[in-house]
């Protein structure tokens, strides 16, 4: 019962770092309807920054640094390569952010080569004791900050300005132009806080127990898109369950793998995906996903 | 006319100022082919309202577009002329910037954002102002023009009703203080009270300062308190002069507002210029009519229909009662209107006879076969189709493959034999293809059949939806709103067609509408909701004398005076 309760907390904050990511990714595709499949890519740009400056800028610095140029390449995107051709149909825009994705995960890997740089993080191998139960401090860590930016995330959209002015764009972009929202500026910096966010997801990933930036870091990313999917692509809330999920579950396969390993080794890997298919095959939409379903 | 005539000084026509908008030989082209406006010429003096009227398709929405700047996402371009806005040519420019300006659009269609709160589209529409104070201020002015709305704030746009959205939408707009408004067809779906409520409205925001361009198909709404208005045709402007004129003119008065509809007394100066008034395109009617029980497709067979009836229907949603105790029947071969006002339960009535919704209890009876727990498809394989208020077309496919669709049921040719184009289904697609030749003649379709349904004006696809129930080739058909957003002209056309097809087919018919001389002049029986109950049923006639149908649907007297003190008192909602 111990374990259980153990991997739960863990499986949670891993989920919840997943969630960041996935909010990123719904958060793209509600304010611009592309799916970014160089999510991954701009999450390993933000971490790779962050660990090539944390020596000399120390941690929370080269953190924020690390966040702003990836959300400033995010943007760079956006303006440079999908403003020009929005009006095509979104398979082609996904299909190119395919190509930008490859693109930029090959750079970074050749620049990144056979080395691991340690993300600089504070929170070590320690460990939190709460009554009964070990956690390590970085789950605590990556829990508690995940928490702040989305409660922070959530704030935003709901009551301010700019959310009112994102919301409206993704509900219906042609009347939020009516009311003068620049929806090139909405969708600039959806993918910036997209990139942003993506970034500090990326440095929990790096941290402690993985031994820090090397050139599988995007991969790892990619268990978010089932996160994302689960959700239903276009919506935030979804996210964050489908996020929670995915930690989850993941954590309950490697937690105990040897009972299941009739199932064979590395199901961890693998189970989001599972899971993701059972949900599309009884919500095709995804849980809180729209249907698409208009009143007749 | 008297009610509603402004107590302002009206603006000389062709006021010696500049005038606030000024459009000059402005074309547009949607997609480097179709040319949507071939040169309007357009002057909208300051203080004043201007109505633009037309036929669906004459252009009136796209010359909005092209002033509020919004072509671009629609797909179309400014190809010529220009647009001068206060003094300053805006022709093509952003529309974050246009709004700036002060130069706002109410999109057709309300386009509220559903999701979000009232008092957030309140927000959404006042984004483009800095000002915090100037924000607040427009903020009372709108709760001041809209009581209902402050009522709502924390409700979600999406609940309200059409005419409470229709609020929403010009309150939103005027949350950035236009200095120019531009309206288009606030009527749309509305019922006539509502209308009343809104002209009134636009009416006060006029004489508060904001010049309105008002793009309308209840011409008669329109007219009556517009000072100048402009006729398009086409894409061109066909007719312009002051309001009153105009509505005096017998073209319009033929054209625009159906003889029958006319009680303007005062505008009885004939129209001077009546250009191009001959080349007017007239929709379906002639059509119809000439290819009609005459020249009817020797494959053509009569529908052999059954009896439909209703017997104790209730729906309910959650806690909703949609329909209570609902009672009619329908002998083939005859015309069913059901009517009622917004929210009565019109829609959900059609839902349960094609099996979208499942009535909680009662039973709907095809002949011998119960529909209750069938599905839709199955439904429609008895030979019932029907169709959407909303229109549900495949926008991005031509006609004739919407059309397709609707021969569905009568398809043979599997996936297989499809995917493979195995000569038999070639040679099944070909007489498919045949077939909605024919139905699209006998709705007046036969020279749109190539062309993408996004680019079809709103009165075309109606047609097109009409169309594609026919091609099921149904015993039964359900209309859902025929008419809604045609102006009388074009309701007449189709009610014609409508008829036509019935008595060369034998159809029989059930039909949701506002529309009353639509109704009264096409259905032999009719069914009143209100409320989800059903307070009457009985002959055309019975139903016009009928004393809780003209207090429920027309609204009495003493039922606007209600409806008005309700909106004065503005009891704070829990």
């Amino acid at each position: 019962m111990t374990e259980f309760i153990e991997l739960t907390i863990n499986g949670f904050s891993l989920g919840a770092i997943y969630a960041l990511i996935a909010i990123g990714f719904v958060l793209v595709f509600k304010a611009t309807g592309v799916v970014n499949f160089a999510h991954g890519s701009v999450l390993l740009l933000g971490a790779y920054v962050t660990a090539r400056t944390q020596e000399d800028l120390g941690f929370w610095v080269a953190l924020v640094v690390g966040a702003a140029v990836a959300g400033a390449g995010a943007a760079l995107i956006d303006v440079l390569l999908m403003r020009r051709v929005r009006a095509v149909d979104a398979g082609t825009l996904a299909i190119l952010t395919l190509g930008i994705d490859i693109v930029l995960a090959t750079e970074l890997t050749r620049r990144i080569g056979p080395d691991i740089f340690p993300s600089g993080a504070p929170w070590g191998s320690e460990v939190v004791r709460m009554g009964d139960y070990v956690i390590p401090e970085t789950r605590v860590a990556a829990a508690g900050i995940a928490i702040v930016i989305l409660t922070a995330f959530y704030t935003a959209f709901r009551f301010t300005d700019w959310g009112i002015a994102m919301r409206a764009a993704a509900a219906d972009g042609r009347t939020a132009a009516l009311m003068g929202v620049r929806l090139n500026r909405v969708a600039a910096g959806a993918w910036a806080l997209a990139g942003a966010i993506a970034a500090v997801a990326g440095v929990f990933f790096t941290s402690f127990p993985a031994p820090g930036v090397d050139n599988a870091t995007g991969l790892s990313a990619l268990a978010a898109i089932p996160a994302a999917v689960i959700g239903g692509l276009d919506s935030l809330f979804g996210a964050l369950v489908g996020g929670i999920m995915v930690g989850l579950v993941a954590t309950y396969c490697a937690g105990y793998q040897d009972e299941l390993s009739f199932l064979g080794r590395g199901l961890g890997e693998i189970a989001p995906y599972t899971v993701m298919l059972i949900v599309l095959l009884i919500r095709p939409a995804g849980l809180f996903g729209s249907r698409g379903v208009t009143r007749v | 006319m008297t009610s509603l005539a402004k107590d302002k000084p009206q603006p000389p026509t062709g006021a010696t100022g500049r005038p606030l908008l000024r459009i000059r030989d402005l074309r547009v082209t949607y997609g480097d082919s179709v040319n949507a406006l071939h040169g309007v010429d357009l002057d909208v003096p300051d203080g004043a309202i201007v109505a633009v009227l037309g036929n669906n398709g004459a252009g009136k929405s796209t010359l909005l577009r092209a002033i509020s700047g919004t072509l671009a996402l629609e797909g179309g371009r400014i190809s010529g002329g220009s647009v001068e806005y206060d003094g300053n040519d805006i022709t093509g420019n952003d529309p974050a910037r246009i709004v700036r300006g002060g130069l706002v659009q109410v999109p057709e269609g309300r386009r509220i954002f559903a999701e979000l709160t009232v008092d957030e589209n309140l927000r959404a529409g006042g984004l483009a102002t800095r000002d915090k104070v100037a924000k607040a201020e427009a903020r009372e002015r709108v709760f001041e023009l809209f009581p209902r709305l402050q009522e709502r704030t924390g409700q979600k746009g999406g609940l309200l009703s059409g005419g409470e959205q229709q609020m929403l939408a010009i309150g939103r707009a005027l949350m950035s203080r236009p200095r120019l408004l531009l309206l288009d067809e606030p009527s749309l779906g509305l019922a006539p009270k509502v209308v009343e409520q809104i002209a009134t409205i636009i009416g006060e925001i006029n004489r508060q300062g904001t010049v309105v361009v008002l793009v309308e198909q209840n011409a008669a709404m329109a007219l009556r308190i517009a000072d100048e208005a402009v006729v398009l045709e086409t894409g061109r402007v066909a007719l312009s002069g002051r309001a009153a004129d105009l509505a005096g003119s017998d073209e319009v008065r033929h054209r625009y507002l159906g003889i029958a509809t006319t009680d303007d007394p005062e505008g009885t100066a004939p129209a001077a210029p009546a250009a191009g008034g001959s080349g007017l395109t007239k929709a379906p009617a002639a059509d119809a009519e000439a290819a009609g029980p005459t020249s009817l497709p020797a494959g053509t067979r009569r529908a052999a229909a059954q009896r439909l009836s209703v017997q104790d229907v209730t729906v309910r949603f959650g806690g909703i009662t949609a329909l209570q105790d609902v009672s009619f029947t329908v002998e083939p071969g005859t015309t069913h209107a059901v009517i009622g006002p917004n929210g009565a339960g019109k829609s959900t009535c059609l839902n349960v006879l094609t099996g979208v919704y499942r009535a909680t209890s009662g039973t709907v009876r095809y002949g011998d076969t119960e529909l209750g727990g069938l599905r839709p498809h199955r439904i429609a394989q008895l030979g019932v189709a029907r169709t959407f208020q909303n229109l549900a077309l495949s926008a991005e496919a031509t006609v004739e493959r919407n059309l397709l669709v609707g021969r569905h049921r009568l398809t043979k040719a599997g996936m297989i034999a499809t995917g493979l184009s195995l000569p038999s289904a070639r040679r099944e697609l070909a007489e498919q293809r045949a077939r909605v030749r024919e139905v699209a003649a006998l709705v007046g379709l036969e020279n749109d059949l190539d062309r993408l349904v996004h680019v079809l004006p709103y009165g075309t696809r109606k047609r097109v939806e009409l169309a594609r129930a026919l091609c099921a080739e149904p015993d039964v058909l359900l209309l859902d709103e025929p008419v809604a957003g045609m102006n009388a002209g074009e309701s007449a056309a189709m009610s014609q067609a409508i008829a036509d097809l019935r008595g060369a087919l034998g159809l029989t018919i059930v039909l949701v509408e506002h529309d009353m001389p639509f109704v009264m002049g096409l259905a032999e029986s009719v069914t009143v909701l209100d409320f989800g109950r059903c307070i009457a049923d009985g002959t055309p006639a019975d139903i016009q004398r009928d004393p809780a149908v003209l207090q429920a649907y027309l609204g009495t007297v003493a039922a606007e005076e209600e409806l008005s003190h309700d909106d004065d008192a503005g009891d704070p909602q829990p």
